[in-house]
């Protein structure tokens, strides 16, 4: 689904952002990016988004090699991936309800198809009530929910998360974190940026360590103390993991009830994807009930 | 068409939305609109009073005494073919002769009746359509059959003429600068405008709208900004024209007979310079404003 077939970016002759990354992720599967400031975690992510191009070497996502792509395919690629920012990006003129239609007014969508879907999405977050408010009266965790509505407006195959739990609480990052496991579950290829090990540590997926542009590490989570032992500074953000799963420890039950409620749900909500007439037929049953109750004023 | 609406409508609620600069790019539009308007309207009051000036400033052709009705005849129409003669007024010997007698005394009338016979020769008043050409049609006329002699104000003809050219270009030079000055502003208005924006476009931009898409409720908010400041400023030169004309003719009185032009005469052509103006100003202006934010980074490998 995605391939970085030894990629470096240069911003200058001083500035080497990636160097000489290879990295393959396949349809489906949940990859934390994880790195500290510099470690050219941005980079990657422009470069998937096609905002950046590499300086060598090559990106192919879903078959289409993003180097020879041609500028009018660039929106037909970003189409394929839903963003999720650090600072949300929400239109603070518009409601959460226009927020997310916003996503699909501009690709064209029949305002039809936008009444149907987007109650359906801010359902699926918890958000229904919230659909008239605007983005400054709703909490971070809420807004970021907002966020991830509008990322999941135009179908899209692959959810890149910058930092979603940047700007949130611990716990509410959590359940941020559950929201995009629960859309991995039901198909959606998650990348989730962050340098948060901590975090990282409570959910058992694979982990890319980006540091100083060069990929040190990439595994299961249990490898990864192990793989990185040896490599300095690598071992700092090693060791930063064990330190981290204190913070979050108050959380240790959370990625069971988080299994046992993907179970009761994904079947009524993600069988046959987003898009699906389940969609008005069915009853919508709200997979952020946990970020629900956790995310009430929580800023 | 649901796009077309869709975008329209975008445009629209953009404007809305963004009061501020909405009101500050009119207003910014409008302000220079209006100066290039009173320039305008300065140049054509000042291309209207130099051409009444040149009305008066005429060619006299007196014909010889002894020639016949039919050849002072065709002396006028011989008059009337030469290039740049606007009009050839035949001023006979009888009327000319009764006016002047009315205009004169007692004494000097007495006088003139005295000698049983009109002196003066018929003649031709000749006023010439462009005052650059006034010298040659004067020796064109000084060469035809019949003619006694030739009465003209040729240095008068001159310095109106340069006047005149003189105010064309410092009138033109002055409404061509404004209105650079106003593309300036403007665009640095919209680039604002813009950049308050970026949030807006950056989210369309990540979503995959295309970059037609994305421009287009940009230019219809420019245009609109156009229009309206285009209708604004038509509608606040007719007023200060207007109260130009009723609060200080009396100032115009006193440097004789200077008559305003009609504003009507000139509404819609300015009306429609403006409106055109805006409208352009503002399509231009934003889609060359949002060109930095729609631009596609091209891949080039670059060698070790």
């Amino acid at each position: 689904m995605i391939q970085f077939k030894n990629v470096t970016k240069r911003y200058d002759k001083n500035t080497v952002a990636l160097n000489d990354v290879n990295i393959d992720i396949d349809k489906g599967e949940f990859v934390f990016v994880v790195g500290s400031s510099g470690a050219g975690k941005s980079t990657f992510l422009k470069l998937m988004m096609r905002e950046e191009v590499p300086s060598s070497g090559t990106i192919v996502i879903d078959g289409v090699n993003l180097n020879k792509i041609k500028k009018r395919n660039i929106p037909k690629l970003r189409r394929k991936l839903g963003v999720v920012f650090q600072d949300f990006r929400l239109i603070p003129t518009m409601t959460v309800f226009d927020n997310v239609a916003f996503a699909m007014r501009v690709i064209g969508t029949k305002e039809k198809k936008i009444r149907r879907r987007v109650p359906y999405l801010l359902s699926l977050m918890g958000l229904s009530e919230k659909s008239r408010n605007y983005p400054r009266e709703l909490s971070g965790g809420e807004q970021q929910r907002v966020a991830l509505a509008r990322a999941l407006a135009n179908d899209a195959e692959i959810i890149i998360a910058d930092e979603p739990t940047g700007n949130v609480d611990p716990q509410m990052s959590y359940e941020i974190v559950d929201l995009l496991m629960r859309l991995n579950e039901a198909g959606t290829t998650v990348i989730m940026v962050t340098h948060e090990h901590s975090l990282v540590r409570c959910f058992d997926k694979r982990v890319v360590i980006l540091d100083r542009g060069s990929v040190v590490s990439d595994g299961e989570l249990n490898t990864l103390e192990q793989a990185t032992s040896h490599i300095n500074p690598a071992s700092e953000i090693a060791s930063d993991y064990s330190k981290g799963a204190e913070d979050y420890s108050v959380y240790s039950r959370a990625p069971e009830s988080a299994d046992n409620m993907a179970e009761e749900v994904t079947e009524v909500v993600f069988e046959g994807g987003f898009d699906t007439p389940a969609e008005e037929g069915s009853e919508i049953v709200d997979i952020s009930s946990g970020a629900q109750d956790g995310g009430e004023n929580v800023d | 068409m649901t796009k077309l609406r869709y975008l329209t409508k975008e445009g629209f609620r953009s404007l809305r939305v963004n009061k501020l600069m909405t009101v500050a790019s009119i207003t910014v539009l409008f302000s220079c609109l209006l100066l290039v308007g009173v320039a305008f309207m300065l140049l054509v009051n000042i291309e209207s009073f130099i051409g009444n000036i040149e009305q008066e400033n005429v060619i006299m052709v007196y014909a010889k005494t002894d020639i016949s009705a039919y050849d002072y005849f065709r002396m006028g129409a011989q008059i009337s073919a030469i290039d740049y003669v606007e009009q050839a007024e035949a001023v006979e010997k009888g009327p000319a002769y009764e006016k002047i007698l009315s205009e004169m005394d007692d004494t000097m009338r007495g006088y003139l009746e005295s000698l049983n016979e009109n002196p003066l020769p018929d003649a031709y008043r000749v006023t010439v359509s462009d005052m650059t050409h006034f010298n040659e049609v004067a020796d064109k006329v000084k060469t035809l059959e019949n003619v006694l002699r030739v009465h003209e104000n040729s240095s008068l003809a001159r310095q109106l003429s340069a006047v005149r050219n003189a105010v064309q270009y410092i009138s033109l030079g002055i409404i061509a600068l404004l209105l650079i000055v106003s593309l300036f502003i403007i665009s640095n208005t919209i680039k604002i405008t813009m950049f308050s924006r970026r949030l807006e476009i950056s989210i369309m931009k990540s979503v995959g709208a295309t970059n037609s898409f994305i421009r287009w409720p940009f230019m219809v908010e420019g245009m609109i900004i156009g229009i309206i400041a285009g209708i604004l400023a038509t509608g606040a030169v007719w007023g200060l024209y207007e109260l130009v004309m009723s609060r200080f003719s009396y100032v115009f009185n006193t440097f004789g007979e200077i008559q305003l032009v009609d504003f009507i005469t000139y509404a819609p052509y300015l009306a429609a310079i403006f409106i055109l103006v805006g409208l352009f100003t503002g399509l231009f202006g934003s889609s060359t404003s949002i060109r930095k934010y729609l631009k596609e980074r091209k891949f080039v490998e670059i060698d070790d």
